[in-house]
Parts: C-alpha cells; structure tokens; sequence
C-alpha cells in the first residue's frame, strides 16, 4: 500500500516569525492512502505547518513537494485546486450561511459557474448546480447532519460544527486533507464517531495529516506518527515506537534533556 | 533660493499642525487598534470653539487655549463613551461606519453652531514676521513650532517617565497582559480617547489664527493627519512627527512648482502611494519605536 | 416562482406610478429614488455581499456621469454610444484602483477608497478645460430614441425603473450561484473562503468593478436627467449618502437597498427645512443604526419581530 511515490514531501522546511524559530528543518513524507498523525506539545509548530502545506505564507527555507511538484509559487486557492483541504483549529465555518450552503461553497474548485454564467444561468450551469446539491447532500448524509441541512451552521452544536467543517472540506474533492485538532471540545462519544468518519474518508483513498491533542484518537487511527517540539521534529515512525520513544517523553512530560 | 525657503516655512508650519493631528490618530490606534474617522472634526471643532472662547467671549489667550482643549477632551470622552463603548459588534467596517458618521454629525453641529462663515483670531503676537535670506517667517509659525515641539517633548516624558504612561504603554502592547497585572484598560482607553481629541483640539487652536476657520475644514485636516501618521509609520510619535513635516513640505513644493489646485491632491497620492507601497511607513525600515 | 410574482407586482406599480402620478415633483423624486437604487444596489454588492468597504464610490457615479457629458457635449456623441463607453469607463478605472486598493482591509481600505474619491472629485473640480470645473458642466442633452423622447418624466421613470429592475434581477442571479455564495463566504470569513478555494481577490475584484459598472449607469441617468452636472454631487458627502442607503436598508439585502434608497431620498423632502440637519441627520442615523441594528433596519426589525415571537 506505502510502495507508490509519496503524495506530499516536507523538505528541510524552515518557518521564522520575527524571533520566534517556529519550524526548523522538518522533513517528512506522506503516503497515499494513509493516517499520518502530527504531534507535539503547545507551540510546536504544527499549525505553522499547516499553514505552509497550504500556502497561507511561503516556508524561509526548503521545499513541499505535492505530487511530486513543488507548491512553494502557489496560493492558498490554486492548492485547493490541486487537491489539498484543510479544517482549522478554531471552526472557521461560513455562520451566516446555511450547512447546506457550507459544503456548496467547499465545492466551488471543482466547480466553475462565474459572473456571466450565473447571468446568463445556462443549461450547464442549471446542471452543474444541481449536481452540487445532490453532493451536498450525500456528505450531509456522510456525517449524519442531513436533517440540519437548512439550519444556519452558526447555531449547530460545536460537535456538529466540527463535522461540518470536515465535510466542507471534503467537498472540494482533495487528495490529501489535514485535519487541524479536529477532537477538540467533543465528548468521547463525539470523538469516536469523528475516529470512525476520520477512517471511512482515509479508506476513500484520501490522505491524512493529523494534528490531534487526543492521543488515544490519534495512536488509534494513525498509520504513522510525526512528532514536533518547539519547531523540530524529534521522532517519526509507527504509534507504538511513538509512545516508547524517549526524546517524545521528554518533550511531553517537560523532563529536561539528561546529558 | 528665496522661493524655496518661503515655500519651505509655509511647509513646516502646516506640517507641524499634520504632525499633531498625525500623532492624536497613532496615539488613539496604538491603544486601541481604531482608527477614528472623525479625528479632523474635533480638529475644526476645536478651532471653532477657540474662535468663540477668544472672540465674543473675550478670554485672554491662554484660559481660552486651556478651556478649548478641555472641552474638547470632554466631547471626546463622551463620543468614546456613547459611540464607541456602546458597539456589540466591534468589526472594523461596523467602527469604520461609526466614526464616519460621527464625522458626519459633528460637522453637521458645526455647521448649525457657527453656520457657514469663516472665522480667524488674531495671531498669538503681534511681532512682525521674521525676515531671513529674503524670505519671511511668520510669527505665528514660531509659535506653531514652538508648542508642537514641547507638546512632543510632555508626551515623550509622559510615556517614557510617568506610571499613567507606561501603564498606557503597556495596554498598547498587549490589552490582555495589562489586564492581568492590573491595569485598568478601560481608563487607558478612555485616557487615549481624551488625550487623541485633546491633541486634535491643540491643532485646531494652533492653527486658527493662520487659516480661515469653518465647519467644513476639518475632514480633509483629518485625512491630511492620516496620510502624516501613515506615512511615519501609523503607532509611532516620532514617525508621525517626521511624517508630518514631510506631508507639509512636500505639499508646500508642490503648491509652488505644480499648481495651487493640486495642494490637496498631493496629500491624497501619497496616502494612496503609501497604502499601496509600503503600508509599514516610509521609515518602517528604521524600525520606529511605538510610544 | 414567488420572484416572479414580485417581479410582477413591482412592473405594476411602477407601471401604475407612471400612470397615475402626473405631479412632475413626484415623478422626479421617484425618478430620483430609483437612480438612487441603483447607487445602493452596487453598493450592497460590494459591502453587503462581499463585506468591503467603499467610501469613495460617488467617483464611479461622477466618472459615468461626466464620461457620457463630455462624449455627448464635447465630442457630439450620441447618448446612447455614450453609455457603454460610461460604463466601461468606470469600469476600467475601478479595475485599475481595485486591483491594489482591495488588497487592503479594514480601516486601511476605508482611506484608500476615501483618498481615492476625493482624488477624482479634485480632477472633476480642477480639470475644468474639459470638465467645466467648479462652476459645473452646462448643456447635456436630453434622451431620446427616435420617435420616444425621455424628456417626458412618465417616460423617464420607465426608463429609470427598466434599469433599476434589470439591475435587480442581475444581482439577485449573482447572489443565487455559486459567485454569490463564494462572496458570502468572504465575508463570513476571508480565510476560509480561501481556504476552499475561492480566488478572494479576483471575486472582489469583480464585485467592485461591477457595483462601478451600476454606480456609472446611474451617473449616466442622472446626467441626462439633470441636464446639468457639478463636482459637489459626486463628493465624499454623496459617497457618505451611498453608504448611509446601504447601512439603513441592510446590508447583503437587495431589497432592502431600494427601502434604503427611498428613505434617504424622501427624508429630505419631508423634513422641512432639512437642508440644514442633513449632516446631523446622516450621521446620527449611520452612528444609530450601527450601533443597534448593525445588520440594518429591514434585517434588525426582522430580527426583533421574531424575538418577540418567539418569546411569546
Ligand atoms: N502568524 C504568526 N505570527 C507570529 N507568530 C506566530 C504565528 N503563527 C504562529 N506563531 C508562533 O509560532 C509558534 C508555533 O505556533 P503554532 O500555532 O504552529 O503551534 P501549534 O503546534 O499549532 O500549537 P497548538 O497546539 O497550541 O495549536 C508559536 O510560538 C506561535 O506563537
Ligand atoms: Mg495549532
């Protein structure tokens, strides 16, 4: 299954925010078809990571490679296009709008009705429209919210919001999704559910990059595990040699380093 | 030779009114992240009020400059408290449309108060104007550059040696942070409220014995401040002091060299030249010092 | 189906109004409340739907206005050629501005807009070889085609109206797709809206040529209608009036555009002697509005309405 060439190569990626070193040389590779959980304590630098996959700012130093070309010259919406979506740390859902509306607008890269065909309101634009809804529709019913279609995603409960904005996402139709603490502020009941949708959309063929604070989710569901801390990454390999792995213990339980 | 001095004191004297107005806009978005759209109103109001305080009611000069700037303090500590504390949901466009239409209504009492004419006071003295390489400094300049310049000198001695200061500083830096040690953010903004239309007032008496006062003078006196303090470096003393000068002195030039019906123009390019080019400042570079 | 009907019921009153009304000062005003529509429609567009502020969009009302002025007076065009050159006109100009002023946000986009409508209204007012300067631009003629001559109020109202309607219909389409519910998405969240792919700064680009593109055409009506045009209409004060119809109306409501338009337009002429508390009036109302209703009048009362609903 990890024998195909990796879908997203981090190079030597380096990230400054005036003094503050907020990633430093961090190189990894995700495989197609595969649960990457991204680890490490407040401050890491796991959303800066995030940022940078996604091209909100260009990394100082290095390369990300996205099948297999480089991403650094393209902006946040071109790299949706290619096939890269992202959920934040702090639900970013459109409130105004209806959860319906929500997963129409995650549809619109791979949809492209504009000015005048929304004017003019052709044939292929009526067809395309409705084509979007009936998606919308089915990731509604994917994450359970197809009675709530119509409700403004500002009232839904936190839990559901959090859904939403995984099924947004979606909708674009990426290659490779990175879920920025997708766990965070739902119960354990909530949180399973959330593990069990996490893996259905990884059996879809989607690749995952994972930032979670809930270890148990995470080592669970991960294929492999990235740990940083305070902008290095320490360790890398598969939850079990994760969870017995010194430097990650020190990072995590605040030990300082014994020489 | 002559006619570039001439053109450069005429320069540095509207500068030094840009500058104070350029600083009440850096001071207020340095403690509070707004920008005040009515700051040039408070500017014309308090221009309007010194020419009623020194006119028909006949104050000497200096209870007449003091009960300006109270006052005029006073009306900003109302707006603060009555238009700005009183937003539910404080997004820039919401506090953008807010202050606009303060600026609005403000002009609008003006215009009702004094009606349209336009009023002036007799200069600060009656000394005849400075003669110097043929060209001629006005005495009232003096004056301008002499309170601009110990006005800045009390503000850098507030900030940098009294505790109100620092504590403002220190609210300016991170809101929150003061917060927790004990500092009361909500009078610091208030203070920044009062203080900002304060010093707009200052401009406005400084300036009313050299220009013909009227209720619509403030706006593009406001704006002027505006481009002076974002071409400073917009949060910074000395940079809206520099940007100041510079907008007033370029002005003059260009007023000389151009056309005098470009004056307003100029100001107008170079806030759009700064917003689009460098929107740090010119001198962001040098890495100018908050307050 | 139910935009049908109110399609339909709104060309019958106009229809009726046309009609009905043979008082020229009502017809004018109503003229003048739909020219006024089409400034709030575009306007709406741009910082209803899409959340970003303009304070300087009387330039693209003046810029329609004095383009089809100087082709028609100055250069003998006929009205009707110099209507999409108006147009097109604003629409370069906003396409130009647009591209580095949208790239600002908040306060810094409200002075670059602002900087900029007083740069044009200083070209209107000193250019004035070509523009006629302060003193104004004397002698634009009226509309006709062939046989119909819009010097007719009743007919000028239809045309006025024509054009309010179609603009309606052109914005509520774009509202209703995809470009419309990418532009809601910018302004719920900018950030967002980029991250599922919307080209933030090309749609917003769009919207401010296209509220240009209405601005002028209402430039263009009132040239005609007025016969006569000064730097004072187009200064930063009818900018504040756009914004005060859109803020009253409601923002991201196309009708509520129309109820904004109408307000501002009538408030002056029933409040006698208003001429006076203009200012005082506008700015209070925006500081009002703003601080209580900050979704607008149409959307606050709605608002209202249903809380106490639901309280009962
Ligand atoms: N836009 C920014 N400007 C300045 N500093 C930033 C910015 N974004 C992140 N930082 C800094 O970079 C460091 C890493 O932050 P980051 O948000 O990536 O951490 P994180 O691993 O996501 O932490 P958390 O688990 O709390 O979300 C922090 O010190 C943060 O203050
Ligand atoms: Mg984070």
């Amino acid at each position: 299954m990890n024998s195909d060439h990796p879908l997203l190569i981090v190079e030597n990626v380096s990230k400054a925010f005036g003094g503050v070193q907020a990633l430093s040389d961090v190189s990894f590779q995700l495989f197609p078809g595969t649960i990457t959980g991204l680890i490490g304590p407040n401050g890491a630098g796991k959303t800066t990571l995030f940022n940078l996959i996604t091209g909100i700012f260009p990394a100082d130093t290095g390369d990300i490679l996205f099948k297999g070309s480089s991403t650094l010259n393209n902006t946040v919406h071109e790299l949706v296009q290619c096939g890269i979506a992202r959920t934040f740390q702090n639900v970013e859902l459109f409130e105004s709008m209806t959860a319906l509306e929500n997963i129409l607008v995650g549809q619109h890269a791979r949809t492209r009705c504009g000015m005048w065909g929304s004017v003019f309101r052709f044939p292929w634009v009526r067809h395309e429209e409705g084509r979007a809804t009936k998606i919308a529709f089915e990731l509604l019913d994917f994450i359970g919210l197809k009675e709530h279609a119509l409700r403004k995603s500002g009232d839904l409960a936190f839990g559901w919001q959090r859904l939403l904005e995984l099924a947004r996402a979606l909708a674009s139709g990426p290659r490779l999704l990175l879920l920025d603490e997708p766990a965070a502020g739902l119960n354990m009941v909530e949180t399973m559910q959330l593990g069990d949708l996490i893996r259905k959309v990884r059996d879809q063929g989607i690749t995952i990059l994972l930032v979670e604070h809930d270890m148990s989710l995470t080592m669970e569901i991960s294929d492999a595990i990235v740990v940083l801390d305070q902008g290095k990454k320490i360790a890398q390999g598969s939850p079990r040699s994760i969870q017995e792995d010194e430097a990650v213990m020190r990072a995590y339980l605040g030990t300082s380093p014994q020489k | 030779m002559q006619e570039i001095l001439q053109y450069f004191f005429s320069g540095i004297t509207n500068g030094a009114i840009y500058a104070v107005i350029a600083i009440g806009f850096s001071m207020l978005y340095n403690s509070t992240d707004l920008i005040n759209f009515a700051h040039g109103e408070f500017v014309m109001l308090g221009a309007l009020t010194m020419v009623t305080f020194s006119g028909p009611f006949h104050l000497p000069l200096l209870p007449a400059f003091i009960a300006t700037v109270c006052c005029i303090s006073i009306a900003g500590l109302l707006f603060e408290r009555l238009a700005i504390r009183t937003v539910r949901f404080p997004e820039p466009i919401v506090l953008i449309i807010i202050t606009v239409g303060a600026s609005i209504f403000l002009r609008g009492i003006g215009m009702l108060a004094w009606g349209k004419d336009a009023y002036s006071i007799p200069p600060f003295s009656t000394h005849p104007p400075l003669d110097i390489a043929g060209a001629k400094l006005l005495a009232q300049s003096l004056w301008i550059l002499l309170i601009v310049l110990l006005m800045v000198a009390c503000l850098h001695f507030f900030f940098k040696k009294t505790l109100t200061g620092k504590a403002m500083e220190a609210c300016a830096i991170d809101k929150r942070a003061a917060w927790i040690v004990g500092i009361p953010s909500k009078l610091m903004v208030m203070l920044a409220f009062g203080l900002s239309t304060g010093l707009g007032a200052l401009s406005g008496v400084i300036i009313s014995p050299i220009t013909m006062c009227s209720y619509d003078m403030g706006t593009m006196l406001g704006l002027k401040g505006f481009c002076a303090a974002m071409l400073g470096g917009l949060g910074s003393l000395w940079g809206s002091l520099i940007g100041g000068f510079l907008l007033g002195i370029l002005e003059a030039l260009g007023v000389g060299f151009v056309s005098s019906g470009l004056k307003d123009a100029t100001a107008f390019f170079l806030l759009l030249f700064i917003l689009y080019a460098r929107p740090g400042g010119i001198i962001s570079a040098l890495n100018v010092k908050r307050f | 189906m139910r935009v049908q009907i109110l399609y339909s019921f709104f060309i019958l009153m106009v229809a009726l109004a046309g009609h009905f009304i043979s008082n020229a000062y009502y017809l004018q005003v109503l003229t003048f409340i739909g020219i006024n529509t089409l400034l709030a429609l575009g306007l709406n567009m741009l910082m209803g739907y899409a959340g970003q502020i303009s304070l300087g969009h009387a330039a693209f009302y003046g810029i329609g206005a004095y383009a089809t002025a100087i082709l028609t007076v100055h250069f003998s065009w006929s009205p009707w050629l110099a209507l999409p050159v108006a147009i097109a006109a604003a629409v370069m100009v906003a396409y130009i501005v647009g591209v580095p002023t949208l790239k600002l946000s908040g306060y810094y986009l409200g002075m670059g807009t602002l900087g900029f409508g007083m740069i044009i209204n200083i070209i209107f007012r000193e250019w004035s070889s070509v523009t006629g300067g302060a003193s104004g631009f004397v002698g634009i003629p009226a509309l006709s085609l062939g046989p119909v001559s819009f010097s007719s109020r009743q007919n000028y109202l239809y045309l006025v109206w024509g054009c309010v309607l179609l603009c309606i219909v052109l914005c509520r389409r774009i509202i209703d797709s995809r470009v419309g519910r990418a532009l809601r998405a910018i302004h719920d969240g900018e950030k967002a809206a980029a991250a599922v792919g919307v080209d933030t700064q090309k749609l917003k680009l769009q919207v401010f040529v296209l509220s240009a593109g209405m601005s002028a055409l209402a430039g263009f009506l009132y040239a005609h209608l007025v016969c006569f045009i000064s730097p004072e209409t187009f200064s930063f004060i009818m900018s504040i009036r756009m914004v005060t119809m859109v803020v009253i109306g409601g923002m991201a409501s196309i009708w509520g555009s129309l109820l904004g338009a109408s307000l501002l337009t009538l408030l002056p002429e029933w409040l006698h002697a208003f001429s006076e508390f203009e200012m005082v009036v506008y700015g209070l109302i925006l500081m009002i509005v703003m601080i209580f209703l900050p979704k607008g009048l149409t959307r606050g009362i709605l608002d209202i309405v249903e809380r106490s609903r639901r309280s009962l």
